[in-house]
């Protein structure tokens, strides 16, 4: 149990030093656009992040989920929809002001994904090694 | 159909589509979860890490179908092109 709560602080960590390195990097090798979409759409993904695990863990209580049952599966959905709306009409303002450049903001976006990658490659390689020894 | 109408629908169908598809995926996923916990309610840890690992997974699919769709409408690689060949016309 312990462990695989160590993923979801590993993969935390991991975002905000993927988002600091990328910005970084980018300050020094890309133009201001570029790295203007880096920091603000890793920023959007780690919010995101942040907000998805504090309701899961609000909702997934097992008396709530006892009580309340598929009910709480709406009450997710509805609270997805409302943060998606959200950086929808932000993506949707930098996008259209030209404030960022898109490859930039892709790049700022696979933050999370590139973080939960690493921590199932780390995953594996340990479970790989255990076995071996 | 011009290449206008064509991206703006292109813009459309990409969201809906990859939105309707990540709400039945989160909804299946959900529904599970809340099942295997209802039955196994020390299991809840290790769903709730499952659960938000897929979620997280998922969602971002979301927001890059979003981008598509957003870049299809606003910066569009070939947009300026397609406007110097109408404007030839």
């Amino acid at each position: 149990m312990q462990n695989i709560h160590k993923v979801v602080d590993f993969v935390t960590i991991t975002n905000w030093l993927l988002l600091l390195s990328g910005g970084i990097t980018g300050l020094m090798i890309a133009p201001e656009k570029f790295t203007l979409g880096i920091i603000l759409g890793g920023l959007i993904v780690a919010v995101n992040f942040h907000l998805l695990k504090s309701t899961l863990k609000k909702m997934f209580n097992p008396e709530l989920v006892l009580n309340r049952g598929h009910s709480l599966v709406f009450n997710i959905i509805v609270k997805y929809y409302i943060r998606f709306a959200v950086s929808a009409i932000i993506i949707y303002l930098l996008l259209s002001k030209q404030i960022v450049h898109p490859l930039g903001l892709v790049t700022g976006l696979s933050v999370v994904v590139a973080s939960i990658f690493i921590a199932a490659a780390f995953e594996l390689t340990k479970s790989f090694f255990k076995e071996a020894v | 159909m011009d290449f206008l109408t064509g991206t703006v629908l292109a813009a459309g169908l990409a969201i809906g589509i990859a939105a309707c598809g990540c709400g039945v995926g989160m909804g299946l996923g959900l529904g599970g979860a809340m099942t295997g916990i209802s039955r196994n309610p020390e299991a809840t840890g290790k769903i709730q890490v499952n659960m938000l690992i897929g979620l997280a997974m998922i969602e971002s699919l979301a927001i890059y179908a979003l981008v598509v769709a957003l870049i299809l409408m606003y910066a569009h690689p070939g947009l300026e092109a397609a406007l110097a060949t109408i404007g030839a016309h």
